[in-house]
């Protein structure tokens, strides 16, 4: 068994009488500790696909199974419960409360899970140390670069221990050396604590890091 | 304090700090004016109840169409003088059911004639019937009023400046005034009160309208296992130059101009609940909608739909409760201050316990949360319900 298995997974939006084929019958399967990154072109239906798999975005059609469960038979709250303590989301955009300071972020997703909550303020600290942003721990969003707070949405995906991390181009808005730095950071995650990763750029740099690569083109496979 | 969903709905509160204090000034003024209007009301019952009931009698025998007079003098602070025979005492008393009967003659001093006192309501009781004062002048005096003795009310002392006086002309006769009565809640608070030994004297040195043998009221006592309403029909009808007021019916002719009042501040109340409820819809639905990617965020990283709205309810909780307590603070300090103005409340002896304050403050953080709550909800539901993706697309 897989830890992640996509089986004929479509998901079809429909404006005004068109259906938009966003991702179609796609089926997959990931194994644990894998390094796989999703590359197409704008519109291929890669983040689409990474939001079916972390439990964001209900299919239209298909099964996807986690650990061989079926994700999307749970309950809305078993499903949240997934996302909070199986899944780490990276998103593309800036993605931090800006009503809380940097601290408070990563501890954010601890509020969700009451198994995380044991030293979360100590780990906080520690995971703000490790994305070197630990003189910032009481910044908010606001006082900080779009680096910073992507490293710290980084720190902020890794506080409830996923098994998974899904990183939506995490990199996109950063020079080239925190890039650099960013894709270190994520390999030696992955390296070091056996975490899956699933990133999703359209940059086939940084997709030749991974493992494994996935190409989309039209919300389909095309290679693998 | 350790980060929790509270901490967060508290930074969500300080974000927009103008807003959220205007929607705690709109929740302030409702209950200012719920919390003012329930006193004002409360306190115009409650008088006019416990006066009442202090009064200890349990049926009023007056002069025909003076029943009105009767009830401004035993529960308002006004001065009203009305007569009856005194024979009627005798008559009274032999009617089946009654158990026993005291009577007072009012009078009012005439300010510039004979006293340095204003215009003031002096009740002249009789001393070895009575059951009305007597329990009030024990605890005064411990004995009976003397002739040429008064004892002042307990708003009287004040009000005719009774202050280090310890005598004073009324009706052209020197008082002595030997103490003050403690606060009774009925109209004796602003009376005079002398022994009824004086009157033929009153009578024959002032010009009062008052004739010898002429008394004001009687209060009767029934009898064990009688019902006073039967009691008082058959007074009215044995002795047909009286009209008879029943204790529980006393003050419904206040009570009946009050239901107006009642009226117009039900009606404000409830204009000024829908306007702070959609206020309160129209404040959320903006907090709602600019918040959707943040919510689509902690939903995404694994916030149920319970921490949602436990979220967004602990801010409606603290919205509805600032306002309610600004409100509850203004609404007691405008029933304390801004009443005097009020007749109705100057006329009665209006003094809420610290419970009823207590139990409409309640009241009032009640309806001020629940309009927050109700103002709230169908955002809050609306959000709650959002898959994390739709959400954060909603901007």
């Amino acid at each position: 068994m897989s830890q992640i298995e996509l089986y004929s997974v479509s998901k079809i939006y429909t404006l005004e009488d068109i259906e938009i084929r966003a991702v179609e019958e796609v089926s997959l399967k990931i194994e644990k500790g894998e390094f796989i990154s999703i590359v197409g072109h704008s519109g291929s239906g890669k983040t689409t696909l990474l939001s079916i798999i972390g439990g964001i975005l209900h299919p239209t059609s298909g099964t996807v199974l986690f650990e061989g469960t079926d994700i999307y038979s749970l309950n809305e709250d078993s499903l949240s419960e997934y996302r909070a303590e199986k899944i780490g989301y990276i998103f593309q955009f800036a993605s931090l409360l800006p009503v809380l300071t940097a601290k408070e972020n990563l501890l954010l997703p601890t509020i969700f899970s009451k198994d995380k909550r044991a030293n979360s303020e100590k780990k906080a600290e520690e995971y703000l140390d490790m994305v070197g942003l630990k003189e910032k721990i009481n910044a908010y969003p606001s006082q900080l670069s779009g680096g910073q707070q992507r490293r710290i949405a980084i720190a902020r995906a890794l506080m409830n221990d996923p098994e998974v991390i899904l990183a939506d181009e995490p990199t996109g808005d950063l020079d080239e050396e925190t890039e650099a730095e960013v894709m270190d950071f994520l390999k030696r995650i992955n390296r070091e604590r056996g975490i899956t990763f699933i990133l999703v750029t359209h940059s086939s740099e940084l997709a030749k890091d991974a493992t494994r690569r996935i190409r989309m083109t039209q919300g389909k496979i095309i290679e693998m | 304090m350790s980060f929790s969903l509270f901490s967060v709905a508290l930074k969500n509160l300080k974000r927009k700090s103008f807003r959220t204090g205007i929607l705690i000034l709109s929740i302030g003024l409702l209950v200012s004016i719920l919390v003012f209007g329930s006193s004002f009301i409360l306190s115009v019952n409650v008088s006019i109840k416990r006066a009442s009931e202090r009064l200890g009698a349990d049926l009023l025998v007056v002069p025909v169409g003076a029943a009105d007079f009767a009830e401004e003098v035993l529960l308002e602070t006004k001065a009203k003088t009305f007569y009856m025979d005194k024979s009627i005492i005798e008559r009274v008393k032999n009617i089946e059911g009654i158990e026993k009967v005291t009577y007072q003659t009012y009078l009012t001093t005439i300010f510039g004639l004979c006293c340095d006192i204003p215009a003031a309501k002096v009740v002249a009781f009789n001393q070895d019937t009575d059951f009305i004062v007597k329990p009030w002048l024990k605890k005064a005096i411990g004995r009976k009023l003397k002739k040429n003795e008064a004892i002042a009310g307990y708003e009287a002392y004040e009000n005719f400046d009774l202050l280090d006086v310890e005598r004073s002309v009324l009706f052209n006769i020197e008082f002595d005034i030997v103490g003050v009565l403690e606060k009774t809640g009925t109209g004796l608070d602003n009376a005079l009160l002398i022994s009824d030994e004086n009157m033929d004297e009153i009578i024959s040195r002032s010009g009062v309208t008052v004739k010898p043998n002429q008394i004001s009221l009687i209060f009767t006592k029934v009898k064990e296992g009688y019902d006073p309403y039967e009691v008082g029909r058959r007074v009215e009808n044995e002795i047909i130059e009286v009209d008879v007021i029943a204790r529980s019916d006393m003050g419904k002719n206040i009570i009946s101009t009050l239901k107006d009042i009642n009226n117009v501040f039900l009606i404000t109340i409830i204009l000024a609940s829908l306007l702070s409820t959609f206020l309160a819809w129209t404040i959320f639905s903006a907090i709602v909608n600019e918040r959707f990617r943040e919510v689509g965020i902690m939903k995404a990283i694994g916030a149920k739909g319970s921490h949602i709205v436990t979220m967004f309810i602990i801010e409606v909780f603290v919205l509805g409760l600032l306002g309610s307590l600004v409100g509850i603070v203004l609404g007691t300090y405008m029933s304390l201050t801004l009443s005097k103005i009020f007749t109705l409340l100057r006329d009665v002896s209006a003094t809420l316990t610290l419970l009823e304050r207590v139990e409409i403050g309640l009241f009032g953080l009640l309806v001020g949360t629940g309009i927050c709550v109700v103002g709230a909800l169908s955002s809050i539901i609306r959000i709650k319900g959002l898959e994390p993706l739709t959400a954060l697309k909603e901007v």
